[in-house]
């Protein structure tokens, strides 16, 4: 009698990441053209006016890349999370804080120079991602509980608490009754570098490479792969094991509650259910298709953006814009069980 | 009378190149209680998952009841009347002990529940109320309805592993009262899996002994034969020592005095009044059952076990409330029994692995210098001569050798002053083995203190100078290498000194 297990191979390819992630998207376009074809419409057509409308000018290509910015900043954060082996469900809500909490402080202070203004709400909207993660990370360090469930769930909390604002206190009176909160003023808008590419993309660049060393290089980033590794062996060795996953995930919120700053101070420039389109989400699937890392985030980030602005685009042909989320989701479904075996081999032993 | 109900005869099992079982013939009487010793890893839970179907033998037939099994499966065993209690408990927590008693779809008494289990509380002095949660109960009462479960589901030969290694000695008392009255009852024929041999005297009346797979004695009488026979059966002829125990014993390294711990969720004493002290270029071997308070007196000494009483100096430096950093800084080195998931974070890779105790010197600021990481991991390779594909490749991807060659390595490169080395062998083919223990003489010739936890009474024979028998949390008996005697330190690890 034989039987076949799985084995994990001794050395995985640096670019089988990448590889896989190549294979999830031939599947996903291979996925999407079926679609369109059952829909009586010509994939090849479709799919070079996506291309075409989201970056075949500099005005589409800098919106595809702003699409991108929150992907990549909340895809961060889950990554740096993910160090010490847990997992952010929450960038969404984590989002809406930030931008709150850049509202809030909007509100009550004024600073001479823009510039420095910016700053501040950019950094407020850091610590907003934080203050949302601190429920779930006071939980899973004091009584180990799941924070795929907690950060989830804050979502929800957030999310209603934004309704409620742009309701209640927060309310444009100018708005023609539609709940959104007052626009802030055009002196703290995100500059734009190209386009309309905001500045905020420079941040990203920026973050993807601090992610990049906080990761990979810094003694910090060493004691969270230990941790995520095992809390024992930690403990063993000296580390703080509850401290440095109380600082990954407070890092992490922040990066999206970040992102959400830039959402706010970059495109929609008032609070509003419009802050994040579940990019909350869609980071999730750009984290986890690139095993994790800082470069390929930033990269899966973009090309998602691209897509983004190129699903919308196409309804303007008839065609739904779920044919674009479907080719995320496929996408990631296909890179996944690529690099599962691009991991893995199967291994024939004989029983007994 | 003495009808056998259960006969196995040539029984082998193989696990990879492990022979578990070799040709075992084993018998069982109705309506008796036999004892099965052996030492860890001799069989003995090999030859009872073999009985309950769990695992196929690869050759050898098993008689029940004087029939032929062609294939026993859990399922057929079960419905041949065959139960068994694993050492770790096989309850549903959540469920009540009315629902776990009649789970099994060989229950026999689902219709008057009410009566069996009066009864049966009364044989065990349970007083649990049949409706209340497992949850609820204390480990020795859950024992106690595992036991009853096997009633209930109608097996008439009950295999139970270590069934007191959970239990108080008041506990232990009363079960062998509840399994007396079982025997002679109900005709309940027992099999109680043990290595301690006060509770095999006292409970049983065949004794078969087992060691590396074999089965070496059988059917003894429990009356006639003395602890000297049963512990030279269970461990054997000593092999002489190779190692020269001359070196120069130099000054005290490492003293530890009156240490008491007891377990957060009760007042029982893990650890009671130890106090022992090692110098330079001594090893102490510290022998014992697993489970009688090692783990936690090596996670103390470690630094990772903070909630104790009682003092530890290393170099005659109060460490007593210093955490595992500070005394690391103290050149403490730690190679936990628990290798993979200790020792090394599973999931991490070989590099990151190997400077888990010293990454605190490749770092500038924030910075950790990679380089100075990698050289590290290289200066192991070759002076340990370990066998690492990929140093990015997973630390668990590594042979069992070559990850205990890394945590060994790692923990000894530093010249340690003191290594506390918990099982270092454990699982290891015959070359490892050899090469870990010139490791550690090596290491002891450069002056280390050393404390060996290791349940391989060769390792401990042959590298020890001293051996200490801890037995439940307590030190209950000390010997100098060249007045020990194999026999004497098995007796006091099986808690019979006089």
């Amino acid at each position: 009698m034989s039987r076949y297990i799985l084995v994990k191979k001794a050395s995985i390819h640096d670019l089988s990441t990448f590889y896989s992630f190549l294979i999830g998207l031939i599947i996903s376009i291979t996925v999407g053209s079926i679609i369109l074809l059952i829909q009586d419409q010509d994939p090849l057509d479709i799919f070079s006016l996506m291309l075409k409308l989201s970056v075949g000018s500099i005005d589409s290509l800098s919106s595809s890349l702003n699409k991108a910015i929150p992907l990549i900043l909340a895809g961060l954060g889950i990554a740096i999370m993910n160090t010490v082996k847990l997992w952010n469900i929450g960038a969404e809500g984590q989002m809406f804080l930030g931008a709150i909490i850049v509202n809030l402080v909007y509100i009550n202070t004024d600073f001479g120079s823009p510039s420095l203004h910016i700053f501040v709400l950019l950094i407020s909207g850091f610590v907003g991602g934080s203050i949302c993660m601190l429920f779930p990370a006071i939980t899973k360090v004091m009584f180990g509980v799941n924070e795929i469930i907690t950060t989830l769930l804050t979502n929800y909390i957030i999310i209603g608490f934004t309704v409620y604002l742009i309701n209640g206190p927060w309310k444009d009176l100018n708005s023609l009754n539609f709940p959104v909160a007052a626009y802030v003023g055009e002196e703290v808008f995100l500059p734009t570098v190209f386009g309309r590419l905001s500045i905020g993309f420079i941040i990203c660049i920026l973050c993807t490479f601090g992610t990049y060393y906080l990761i990979d290089k810094s003694v910090l980033g060493y004691e969270m792969r230990i941790t995520g590794g095992s809390r024992m062996t930690a403990i063993y060795a000296g580390i703080n094991a509850k401290q440095k996953t109380f600082i990954a995930m407070l890092i992490g919120g922040g990066f999206a509650g970040l992102a959400g700053a830039i959402e706010l101070l970059g495109q929609t420039h008032r609070v509003s259910t419009g802050i994040s389109q579940g990019f909350g989400y869609t980071a999730i699937i750009v984290a986890a298709i690139t095993g994790m890392r800082p470069i390929g985030i930033f990269i899966v980030g973009s090309l998602f953006g691209v897509l983004t602005i190129g699903g919308s685009v196409i309804q303007t042909v008839g065609v739904s814009s779920y044919i674009a989320d479907i080719i995320q989701a496929t996408t990631l479904f296909g890179a996944l069980i690529a690099l599962f075996f691009f991991t893995y081999q199967i291994k024939e032993v004989k029983d007994g | 009378m003495n009808q056998i109900i259960l006969e196995t005869k040539q029984i082998s099992k193989s696990f990879g190149k492990v022979q578990a079982l070799n040709n075992i013939d084993f018998y069982l009487y109705k309506g008796k209680i036999h004892g099965l010793l052996g030492e860890n890893g001799a069989g003995k839970t090999s030859l009872m998952n073999v009985l309950s179907g769990v695992y196929q033998p690869e050759k050898g037939s098993i008689y029940i009841n004087g029939e032929k099994q062609v294939r026993l499966t859990p399922d057929a065993s079960l419905n041949l009347g065959i139960g068994m209690v694993h050492q770790e408990f096989r309850l549903i927590e959540d469920f009540s002990i009315k629902d776990n008693l009649t789970l099994s779809k060989t229950n026999i008494y689902i219709k008057d529940f009410k009566k069996a289990y009066d009864k049966y509380s009364k044989i065990f002095s349970l007083s649990a109320e049949s409706n209340s949660p497992v949850s609820e109960l204390s480990v020795g009462e859950k024992q106690k309805i595992e036991i009853m479960k096997l009633i209930f589901s109608n097996s008439n030969i009950m295999l139970l592993d270590e069934p007191t290694a959970v239990l108080t000695p008041q506990e232990t008392d009363q079960l062998k009262l509840s399994l007396d009255n079982l025997s002679q009852e109900d005709g309940k024929t027992i099999v109680l899996i043990t290595h301690k041999l006060n509770e095999i005297k006292q409970f049983t009346e065949k004794i078969f002994v087992m060691k590396n797979g074999e089965m070496i004695a059988k059917d003894l009488k429990t009356k006639a034969v003395s602890h000297k026979t049963l512990v030279n059966l269970m461990v054997g002829e000593i092999t002489s020592s190779k190692v020269n125990k001359d070196n120069p014993k130099g000054e005290v390294k490492l003293r530890i005095e009156n240490i008491l711990h007891k377990k957060t969720e009760s007042d029982l004493n893990i650890l009671e009044d130890v106090t022992l002290s090692i110098k330079s270029g001594e090893i102490l071997g510290i022998a014992g059952v697993s489970g009688n308070g090692q783990v936690e007196l090596a996670n103390i000494i470690s630094g990772i076990e903070q909630n104790f009483n009682g003092n530890i100096f290393i170099n005659d430096i109060d460490v007593s409330i210093k955490g595992v950093r500070a005394r690391k800084e103290l050149n403490l080195s730690y190679v936990p029994e628990n290798r993979l998931g200790v020792g090394l974070a599973p999931g991490v890779s070989v590099l990151d692995n190997s400077a888990i105790k010293e990454y605190s010197a490749a770092s500038y600021g924030p910075h950790l210098l990679k380089n100075k990481l990698l050289e590290h991991l290289n200066l192991l390779i070759q002076e340990f001569s370990i066998k690492v594909p990929d140093p990015k490749a997973e630390v668990s991807t590594l042979s069992g050798g070559n990850m205990q060659k890394i945590l060994m390595g790692r923990e000894l490169i530093s010249n340690p002053e003191v290594i506390i080395a918990s099982q270092p062998t454990r699982g290891l083919d015959v070359r490892a083995v050899e090469a870990i223990h010139s490791l550690i003489i090596h290491q002891r010739d450069n002056g280390t203190a050393v404390m060996l936890f290791s349940e391989d009474l060769d390792e401990l024979f042959k590298l020890s100078d001293r051996i200490i028998v801890l037995y439940e949390g307590k030190i209950i008996k000390e010997f100098d290498i060249d007045k020990a005697s194999r026999q004497n330190v098995g007796l006091a690890m099986a808690g019979v000194h006089e």
